[in-house]
């Protein structure tokens, strides 16, 4: 019993994590139709980034963290600004901006491998390296600030599209852009905003996963994978829906290369064979969005 | 209008050098194909920088057979199929010799190119032991310390320690795989039970599973055969966080000097097999050419390079031509003591063998604190 809960704060925090990717692609997803495959080069870029303000600026972790975050957004809207928006405005199908942010995916990646050596970097913990122990749970620092903070952004992700005109806002461009635009909502703004929003929360998610994988080139496409597939898992329809696909996917994860009779290599397939069940018996996910009476 | 004839005369010269440029200086050309983008990233570019170096001291004391040194450098983004294209590139662009620095699945498939066309190749620093026994190809050489060598270095030192049970993790790299490979088979050689084996996959977000089914395993020993350094960063973190307490052996991997920044705080104590011994007077005269020519200290990887360009000249100045045969001969001759081994290790290859790194060439350090500390092992049978 021990192991399975000590088991479960460390899945929990991964968990978090992925939710996290997971809802950097819904928050792009939703109102564009858009499939951003560069997110997981998106935590990669935070990731950088909370080494640099770390190791080479100095800065606190929470000045540090709130900077890359500032940073990430101004990232998201430049994504958007160069590899989204002029394609939609030029009536281009969705294929396009899709294979233009590929080719985002690249640059983030090469940029960073030509900066930096091709080492890992390390990436400051929120409270250092030690251990703590809730009740019956026990994890580390970091996997407990995880829970915490992605629970946190969850809870105001769902306050914002619940409870704000904004959020509304981007749930009707959504449903239908055309008739969002007629509404006279701005659907540049809005997607702008979505992509903001999404690099912000895989930058989240890099920075603090971070801590713990260490900062290197090419950590954005495992997280990218996992993202999608919680994403697959949880269905594109609510905010909630990325959070608890990330949540089932990292338990099976965990559960299975601690307690599965299975050869070790064998456990990594998990994800996958979770991708092509829920593509093949439940391809809207787990949560569907909510209708309107 | 007449013409002056010494006008004519300097006309004509002048169309002479114009037409036909005074004869550019032949060199050697030496091929190296590196992974500049890919996986094996993080050993390449520093062996290569090694490589650089080497070449750079050789062409400033007057090159090899009295020609100049050009490398040819080559990406083969660590995929097999692009690394037998480049060597093919090489080749076709007059390389005399190939040096492979790239994933060991890639240097293979470049040996198809390399036995075909008859061209030297060698790798100064892949460890994978099936490179020069799954292709009969008597054009390649390798002088990395193999896998085998590294377990049983390692081995040689945990006898002196009476373990009984151990656990073995690994990630899932084809290099990786090969090292566990090797690694079980040479602990139950030596009576050692494997009662754990796990493996970490590249972009796990925790160790955490793989590392209580070892502590539930309870072994003497946890020996560390991955190569990927951000997973096995992740694996300390694991171990240092459950709060294992069994001693920790570690594949080369460990010696690389990033895990003294990026595992700061966790090292203490854990050992390692490493090829390179500080205070061999080769190494701190490699330490301080390389410094004196880039302005950086090097480490450990940046003197296989070193050592494989400087071996590869020597052949070549042996062989008293460029002419890929005599070069092939004279480097199974070869007899050379470099940066990397022990003190006194010398690169030969025996009769019928092309791995040219001593069995008992390889040693074992400790980390002290944050520090690649002191050699406590070397070899096969030598405890310090």
């Amino acid at each position: 019993m021990r192991d399975f809960l000590e088991l479960s704060v460390s899945a929990a925090a991964s968990g978090c994590v992925y939710g996290l990717v997971a809802l950097a692609y819904l928050l792009m997803i939703r109102p564009t139709g858009i499939v951003n495959f560069a997110v997981g080069e998106l935590a990669m870029l935070a990731a950088f980034g909370g080494y640099v303000t770390h190791s080479l600026m100095q800065l606190s972790y929470p000045a540090g963290l709130a900077a890359v975050l500032l940073v990430m957004l101004g990232v998201g809207w430049l994504t958007e600004r160069i590899a989204v928006r002029p394609l939609l405005e030029r009536g281009a199908p969705i294929l396009a901006p899709i294979l233009a942010l590929l080719g985002m995916l690249v640059i983030f990646r090469e940029s960073i491998s030509l900066t930096f050596s091709p080492d890992p970097y390390p990436v400051p913990y929120a409270f250092g390296f030690g251990r703590l122990e809730l009740g019956p749970l026990s994890g580390s620092y970091q996997s407990f600030f995880i829970i915490a903070t992605t629970l946190a952004v969850f809870a105001g992700a769902w306050f914002f599209f619940e409870r704000t005109v904004a959020g509304k806002c981007f749930e009707a461009v959504a449903l239908n852009r055309r008739a969002a635009a007629l509404m006279g909502i701005n659907l540049a703004r809005v997607t702008t905003l979505a992509f903001a929003a999404g690099a912000g929360a895989a930058g989240l998610a890099g920075i603090l996963v971070g801590a713990n994988i260490s900062a290197h080139y090419l950590m954005g496409v495992p997280l990218a994978i996992q993202g999608f597939t919680a994403l697959v898992i949880g269905g594109v329809g609510r905010v909630e829906g990325a959070l608890l696909g990330g949540l089932l996917l990292a338990f099976a994860e965990q559960l299975t290369v601690r307690y599965a009779p299975i050869a070790a290599g064998y456990a990594q397939a998990v994800p996958f064979l979770f991708l092509m069940i829920f593509l093949l018996v439940r391809p809207t996910g787990l949560l569907q969005a909510k209708r309107v009476a | 209008m007449k013409i002056s004839s010494k006008l004519i005369a300097g006309l004509a010269c002048a169309l002479a050098v114009a037409l036909f440029p005074a004869h550019a200086q032949e060199t050697v050309k030496i091929g190296v194909i590196t992974d500049k983008v890919g996986p094996a990233k993080p050993y390449a570019e520093p062996i290569t920088q090694g490589i650089e170096v080497g070449a750079a001291e050789i062409n400033a004391k007057g090159g090899v057979l009295g020609r100049k040194i050009e490398l040819m450098i080559e990406d083969d983004q660590g995929k097999p199929d692009v690394s037998a294209t480049m060597a093919r590139k090489l080749v076709d662009s007059g390389a005399v010799f190939i040096l492979s620095v790239s994933l060991t699945p890639a240097t293979q498939q470049a040996q198809t190119v390399s036995l075909a066309t008859k061209t030297p190749q060698m790798t100064p620093s892949n460890s994978g032991d099936t490179l020069t026994t799954q292709i009969d190809n008597p054009y390649f050489w390798q002088t990395g310390p193999l896998g085998s060598i590294q377990i049983a270095t390692l081995l040689s030192y945990a006898g002196t320690k009476n373990y009984k049970r151990a656990a073995l993790v690994s990630d899932n790299s084809d290099l990786g795989q090969l090292l566990a490979r090797f690694f079980r088979s040479g602990l139950e050689k030596a009576d050692i039970q494997v009662v754990s084996e796990e493996l970490i996959s590249r972009g796990a977000t925790s160790a955490e599973p793989q590392m209580q089914k070892v502590r539930a395993a309870n072994p003497d020993v946890l020996v560390s055969a991955g190569v990927l350094t951000a997973e096995n960063v992740l694996m300390l973190k694991a171990y240092r966080q459950l709060g294992l307490k069994m001693p920790l052996l570690a594949s080369y991997n460990f010696s690389v000097p990033v895990y003294m920044s990026v595992a700061k705080g966790l090292l203490d104590g854990v050992t390692f097999v490493d090829a390179y011994d500080p205070a061999k007077p080769e190494v701190k005269a490699f330490e301080a050419t390389y410094k004196r020519v880039t302005g950086k200290d090097p480490f450990n990887l940046h003197g296989y390079g070193y050592d494989g360009m400087r071996l590869v000249a020597d052949a070549i100045q042996r062989a008293g031509a460029v002419d890929k045969e005599k070069i092939k001969a004279a480097i199974q001759a070869t007899d050379f003591a470099g940066v990397m081994g022990a003190k006194g290790m010398k690169y030969r290859f025996p009769a019928g063998k092309r791995t040219g790194f001593d069995p008992n060439g390889m040693v074992v350090r400790v980390y002290e604190g944050d520090r690649q500390g002191r050699v406590v092992h070397v070899g096969q049978g030598k405890p310090q």
